[in-house]
């Protein structure tokens, strides 16, 4: 196998970083629970960009082996949770996350 | 299982009783329901089987080792270890003597007629049980066991349990018919007086316990004989008065004396059988026994003895001149058991321990059998008890008006039947004490006791026959009613004869006080009785020999009853006269002393002032300090709760926000 271009951890980083603030962003921004959660999953995908360059960066599979017991869970995760994004639509008809305001003191 | 053994039969006796009440308790109301007796009735017809079968052990036990000693003829024996208190165990011991078998035959044989009485009384014209039929006869179980515990009892702690068991026997039983106010109100009434009483008699338990370091009854008799406290220093008489009086305490309350009998006439409101079994016949004689079983300890106060012979003796006397002006059947019963218990402390009081329990014995029979005669006639009468309202009741009740005569002998001290000979005893023995007076006024007791009764029995069963308004015709009872009205009049007929020798030149030429029972109880009181108290006043010397007090106490009985007879039967208006020209005397006597409103002028209502004050105390005071602090953490949250907005990206915007905030600390400031 040739040689291939290998790239820098940093630049792994940045585009970690640059997913997870997309992620923090578009869950600010945005008032559907289908896009909010999306965007929970955008934020766990930069966490794990991370792991991988870390585990590049320290010279072992770490990082990786990690990464994929992660990416199982965040499957995992991201049925239940859009099973409950289907259950709240039940209950009020909409997807609105103003609707859920009911923890308001 | 040995059913020779007297330990075996021990523990069966108030075992079985109580496993009667549990399965009851717990089957009765969807399973039993009216066969609800049944198990009851079983469970103690057995205990009075090991009674009996225990008492032929005992006897045969005392006649064949025969000495006086009563260590060797009292067994005494430990069941458990209860209380471990660090120093000393409290246990569950037994203590079986001839005293324990007497009031366990008295008690058992009673229960097992009223128990089998209620069956019949507790249902209605049709057959029908009443309601609450389960709870009635699991809580008769539950008294048959306590009972049986306070005799049993092997220490003082032992007693209390079983003493204040018995009392919550009858503020359940007093308080059957809950719905009624008039019920609930005396069984609490009960419960609290007889609170009063046994708060003395626990504190009278904690100095035993301070003075002697023990609670077991044989430890504790063996030193006051031997005068001397734990540790062998010497005893103070005061010491033995403090003790004996703090008991005596609870005896007032537990027997109904002068100061505390206010609760008994009111515990009528529960049903007959109960008033027949635990408020005349077998629970209140609890305060005898304990006076009797502490013999040692009373006699060696001389002050002690004098205060338990003078409230006997007043209670008697007081309870008969209520009995005169009274109406309510029932009623009238209860002052008269208040006055034969008060015969039996002034027996105790004068030192024939052996005569009161004796007249426990007796009294146990016929007063048992004149409430169930009263309870049959209020059966018959709808009800009512009010001896105003019927008359004549001797035609349609032959039973019930033949076996309530011979109750009524019984109690008027009618020559030859039980309260006769016991009843002589006492007198006697208060005759020749050094307080002759009491014996006088046991004389002029037994005078009103065969008045009131008669009166009573003329009112209600003789003359034309009149009934109440809502009745039709009286009829007689049925035969689970009956047949206990039958056995218990053969017993007030026959329970005297145990306590008398035939033959010598007796009372009409055959009978001789002091007889078998004495003798099987001599070997209870025999090993710790005090100094005896027949020194023989010398002006009650003419009475005391030859028999003559026997012969005068019956013509005093016979008296009674044919005033009585007179008063009511030839010339009904004296009474109304005597009642009319006395007025004040009567009202007196019709109002019981206004004991009743003195008590709640004295007692009641400055104590309720009290509490209301108290009350009024924690509403405005303690409340409203509890108000202020639970106010802070209120306040509180009211400025924090703006924060609570219940948006999910405002939450996320804090978190993002304190995470920078993380951030710029761990790369910039640190």
């Amino acid at each position: 196998m040739k040689e291939g271009f290998v790239l820098n951890s940093s630049a792994l980083m940045l585009v970690g970083a640059m997913l997870f603030g997309l992620g923090v962003v578009g869950f600010l921004t945005r008032r559907n629970l289908i896009i909010m959660f999306l965007c929970t999953e955008v934020m766990f995908q930069g966490v794990l960009v991370n792991f991988v360059a870390m585990g590049q960066r320290w010279g072992n599979l770490q990082g990786q082996a990690f990464g994929l017991f992660v990416l199982v869970i965040a499957a995992v995760e991201a049925g239940l949770g859009l099973a409950i994004v289907v259950m709240l639509y039940r209950r009020r008809g909409t997807l609105d996350a103003e609707h859920w305001r009911t923890l308001r003191g | 299982m040995d059913l020779n053994n007297v330990e075996t039969l021990a523990i069966l006796i108030p075992l079985l009783p109580l496993l009667g009440a549990v399965a009851v308790g717990v089957i009765g109301l969807r399973g039993l329901r009216s066969n609800s007796h049944w198990l009851v009735l079983i469970g103690v017809g057995l205990a009075l089987a090991c009674a009996v079968r225990l008492f032929m052990n005992i006897n045969l036990a005392l006649t064949k080792g025969g000495s006086g000693c009563i260590d060797g003829l009292a067994k005494s024996w430990l069941i458990y270890g209860w209380i471990n208190a660090g120093v000393t165990w409290m246990n569950v011991t037994f203590r079986i003597d001839s005293l324990t078998c007497v009031m366990l035959l008295t008690v058992l044989s009673v229960s097992f007629l009223v128990v089998a009485y209620s069956v019949g009384y507790m249902r209605d014209h049709h057959g029908h049980a009443e309601r609450g039929y389960e709870r009635f006869f699991a809580f008769l179980g539950i008294f048959v066991f306590s009972m049986c515990m306070l005799v049993l009892a092997g220490n003082f702690l032992l007693l209390y349990l079983g003493w204040e068991l018995v009392g919550l026997s009858s503020y359940l039983l007093i308080g059957f018919y809950y719905e009624k106010p008039s019920a609930a109100a005396a069984a609490k009434k009960a419960f609290i007086v007889n609170r009063i009483g046994d708060f003395g008699f626990g504190l009278g338990i904690f100095l035993i316990y301070y003075t002697f370091g023990t609670l077991d009854y044989k430890e504790v008799f063996d030193l006051v004989a031997k005068m001397k406290m734990a540790g062998g220093a010497a005893l103070s008489p005061d010491r033995v008065t403090a003790i004996a009086l703090l008991l005596f305490c609870g005896a007032m309350g537990k027997s109904a004396q002068l100061p505390l009998h206010v609760w008994l006439p009111d515990a009528m409101e529960g049903p007959t059988p109960v008033s027949a079994l635990i408020h005349a016949a077998t629970m209140v004689t609890a305060g005898v026994y304990m006076v009797v079983r502490c013999n040692v300890i009373f006699s060696a106060s001389h002050y002690a003895m004098w205060i338990v012979a003078t409230i006997g003796g007043i209670t008697s006397l007081f309870a008969a001149t209520i009995a005169l002006t009274q109406f309510d059947m029932k009623r009238i019963l209860a002052y008269s058991t208040l006055s034969q218990l008060g015969y039996m402390f002034l027996g105790a009081g004068v030192g024939a321990f052996d005569s009161a329990i004796f007249h426990l014995f007796t009294h146990a029979f016929f007063k048992a059998l004149l409430f169930l005669g009263a309870g049959s006639v209020m059966h018959a009468m709808a009800g009512v008890i009010d001896i105003r309202h019927f008359s004549g009741l001797a035609r349609s009740m032959k039973i019930t008006a033949t076996t309530f005569c011979i109750g009524g002998l019984a109690l008027a001290g009618f020559p030859l039947l039980a309260g006769f000979w016991s009843k002589d005893e006492i007198i006697h023995a208060a005759l020749s004490s050094d307080m002759p007076w009491l014996g006088y006024m046991a004389l002029i007791t037994a005078w009103m006791t065969a008045f009131y009764t008669f009166r009573m029995i003329f009112m209600a069963f003789h003359g034309q026959e009149r009934l109440p308004r809502d009745v039709h015709h009286a009829h007689e009872s049925g035969p689970w009613m009956t047949a206990p009205l039958l056995i218990l009049s053969v017993g007030a007929i026959c329970a005297g004869y145990v306590g008398v020798t035939f033959g010598g030149h007796g009372f009409l030429g055959v009978f001789e006080p002091h007889g078998e029972f004495h003798h099987f109880l001599s070997y209870f009181t025999s090993g710790h009785r005090g100094t005896p108290k027949h020194v023989g006043a010398a002006e009650a010397g003419w009475l005391l020999g030859g028999h003559r007090l026997m012969y005068v106490s019956a013509a005093i009985s016979l008296w009674g009853i044919g005033t009585a007879w007179f008063f009511y039967r030839r010339r009904p208006t004296i009474p109304l006269a005597i009642a009319f020209a006395s007025g004040g005397l009567y009202r007196l006597l019709y109002n019981k002393y206004y004991v009743d409103e003195l008590y709640d002028l004295a007692l009641v209502r400055p104590l309720r002032r009290i509490g209301m004050v108290c009350y009024n105390l924690d509403r405005y005071f303690i409340n409203a300090i509890l108000w202020v602090i639970a106010a802070v953490p209120r306040l509180i949250g009211i400025i924090l709760k703006g924060w609570q907005t219940g948006a999910m990206q405002g939450y996320a915007l804090a978190m993002v926000v304190g995470l920078l905030v993380m951030i710029w600390w761990m790369l910039v400031a640190a």
